[in-house]
């Protein structure tokens, strides 16, 4: 395992090297550190850790467990910086870029993926690579596609993974007794079940990665958009995407003419009993509903049989942090299994981890099996083998903007 | 006294509205944008549903206005003349005042949505058989939603502006206009309307202005599509694409143009009518 590993991310790291300097020019800062040197100049660091803080649980775990325990062990104190949209961290270290301020920036470590993560990139705002030197790295199945390329987006070990989303769908098993189990048989239900399906309007999170599954489905591939970007190729099968949602539009809740504006608005649809569907990226949401109250407790979850979409989300060090050893300590702790192992408690976050249960000793693997699973949320086997990866955030983007002119304004 | 509060309102308004220009024109050197140019402006004229979104807005902010005016107006006389002495009937009514709009938005969506308590309560009492026979009230395509939620929200503020007048000099003339046997309707045209005018215009231009450019209320109780002025604004802000930014604020900037119009045109017409003595 531990071959494969390096096997894979050597070439890689090569390439994120020549990258970087080809592209940005800029002084690589030296990374050929051992990690024992990374933790000497670790302990006594502050780290200064930029988050979206809008996550209760998230915000308890960093703040509380995580703060702890990096302390103890590494000597290093971290402090949380709770921001409302990571990208105004972003635009920040873009404007640090271009003032020449390389190093003793303020910002240590943030909390990002998918398109921040290609602004960052590709502006050349990240340290590294530096995931290959954390010693947890080798609990990460780099071979997963949604860990191996953020929304397309090759990681090259510019940033180390934290924990992972999955869509899955919501419903009541008492009104909905059985389901349909691909996208194909729930394009026909909603034909049959008139005003009883409804998605978020795009670009909301939830309602854009609804339209990216129906366009995984006409295009019955997924694979090859992972690549490089086929205009004339991606033009056909948006217009397909788009032609189906249309056709389907009047089917939907409220004839189609108005969308609930976020995922939230959709589980209080279908608590309300106004849609018998709801979508989320999280999947043990549907059983925290049943815990708060909101969903009765014949509410379950299932996943496509060809799958559904999941992502990675990722730490990262921008390029002028003033402590990058300390931020290095953080993120390896992260992938420890004890940190994934209370991350993944639904007590604490109940994230899915972003580790392979499989490379852990048969004592930690034990220990995720006896997590408290809720009632509605599937077992990881089932949420793990039935994963599809992002496409590349330009397709993202495309469709964003052709479901706006095409499904919603009918041009 | 006034001038460090102005020099506040002045350094933050003004200095936004100049960074907004700066940016609407174009100008954000940190990703690289660092000329002078029109386009986004065009850009936003120019766009089909630009027109849709401006009338839309024009309609939600017009009708709530009008028809709190005319409540409100109905209001402050009940007020004065039959509830003057009733504590209980003042305090009520300042309730809303306290109430934010955003908490007024959502308990509209619970009481009228439908599947909300109006409607449940609809179907217990056998007035509808189920909540698909309730009619659209948010989401909706003329508005209805919003536009409840800010009439109610409003007609407090108009009707307080307007009775703080009415108490202080409106009761004497009256008086003098029933002892020259001038009939109620005489009596309301000719002394209160021109008393509580001033007041009642100011009121109204306010709650114009801000429903004009106000973004929660719409952004939860409007459709889709086609959207509110200032939730386009957001949309184009919010954009993924740090390029659609400059074509938001330039919205932005369009709403503060048309409320700024809306203030000149009816200053303008007022000054007018005074000027040809029109009572008013």
């Amino acid at each position: 395992m531990q071959n494969t590993v390096t096997a894979h991310s050597f070439p890689m790291r090569c390439l994120g090297l020549i990258l970087v300097v080809f592209a940005f020019c800029l002084p690589l800062q030296s990374v050929a550190l051992t990690w024992d040197e990374i933790k000497q100049k670790a302990r006594g660091q502050t780290v200064n850790w930029f988050m979206w803080g809008g996550f209760p649980s998230t915000n308890a775990y960093v703040n509380g467990y995580v703060a702890r325990r990096v302390k103890e062990q590494y000597g290093v104190k971290l402090r949380q910086v709770p921001v409302k949209d990571i990208s105004e961290v972003v635009s920040k270290i873009l404007v640090e870029k271009q003032a020449g301020k390389h190093e003793g920036g303020e910002v240590d470590l943030m909390w990002i993926n998918g398109e921040n993560f290609r602004t960052c990139k590709r502006n050349g705002l990240l340290y590294g690579p530096f995931a290959d030197l954390l010693p947890n790295q080798k609990l990460v199945d780099w071979s997963r596609p949604s860990v191996r390329n953020d929304f397309g987006e090759p990681v090259e070990g510019l940033e180390s993974p934290w924990g992972s989303a999955q869509v899955v769908m919501i419903y009541d098993s008492k009104r909905t007794p059985s389901p349909p189990r691909t996208m194909g048989d729930l394009l026909n239900w909603i034909r049959h079940n008139p005003g009883r399906f409804a998605y978020p309007a795009p670009p909301d999170f939830t309602g854009s990665v609804f339209v990216r599954h129906v366009f995984y489905h006409v295009t019955g591939d997924v694979e090859s958009w992972q690549g490089t970007f086929d205009e004339k190729r991606f033009e056909a099968a948006a217009t397909k995407t788009y032609d189906v949602l249309k056709e389907i539009s009047p089917y939907l809740w409220r004839q189609g003419k108005t969308y609930p504006e976020n995922p939230i608005r959709l589980s209080h649809l279908l608590a309300d009993g106004e849609v018998d569907f709801a979508i989320s990226y999280h999947p043990a949401e549907a059983s925290k509903g049943i815990h708060d109250g909101l969903y009765p407790d014949t509410v379950r979850t299932f996943v496509f049989e060809e799958g559904t979409i999941s992502n990675t989300h990722f730490v990262a060090i921008p390029f002028n942090a003033a402590h990058k050893e300390g931020a290095m300590a953080v993120a390896d702790f992260l992938i420890s299994p004890e940190a994934q192992l209370k991350k993944a408690d639904p007590e604490v976050w109940g994230d899915l981890p972003a580790i392979d249960i499989q490379r852990l000793d048969a004592t930690w693997q034990k220990k995720f099996d006896q997590l408290p699973r809720g009632i509605a949320t599937l077992s990881n086997e089932e949420l793990q083998h039935h994963q599809l990866p992002e496409p590349p955030s330009e397709i993202l983007i495309r469709l964003e903007q052709g479901w706006d002119r095409h499904v919603l304004k009918k041009r | 006294m006034v001038t460090p509060a102005l020099a506040v309102v002045t350094a933050l308004f003004g200095g936004g509205l100049v960074l907004g220009l700066a940016q609407s024109l174009g100008f954000v050197p940190a990703v690289g944008m660092d000329s002078l140019t029109v386009t986004h402006f065009t850009n936003v004229l120019g766009d089909p549903d630009f027109i849709d979104s401006l009338l839309l807005t024009l309609y939600i902010s017009g009708t709530s206005t009008a028809v709190a005016a005319v409540i409100s107006t109905a209001m402050a006389l009940i007020l004065v003349f039959v509830a003057q002495k009733n504590r209980l009937v003042h305090f009520v009514f300042q309730i809303p005042l306290t109430v934010p709009h955003l908490v007024i938005a959502v308990a509209v969506v619970f009481m009228l949505a439908p599947t909300g308590l109006v409607s449940r309560m609809a179907i217990k009492l056998g007035i509808i058989d189920s909540s698909a026979s309730f009619p659209l009230l948010i989401n909706d395509r003329c508005g209805i939603g919003i536009l409840l939620t800010y009439v109610w929200k409003e007609i407090p503020f108009i009707t307080l502006m307007i009775l703080a007048v009415l108490r202080r000099s409106g009761m004497q003339l009256l008086d003098v206009g029933r002892t020259l046997k001038a009939n109620s309707w005489q009596r309301f045209r000719y002394i209160t309307l021109p008393t509580i005018f001033p007041s009642l215009g100011a009121a109204c231009l306010i709650v114009f202005a801000y429903t004009f450019g106000a973004f929660e209320v719409p952004f939860l109780l409007g459709q889709t599509y086609p959207m509110m002025l200032p939730v386009w604004a957001y949309k184009n802000y919010s954009d993924v694409d740090l390029l659609a930014r400059p074509e938001g604020i330039a919205a932005g900037l369009v709403i503060a143009g048309v409320v700024i119009a809306a203030i000149a045109i009816s200053q303008a017409l007022t000054q007018a009518a005074r000027r040809r003595g029109v009572v008013l």
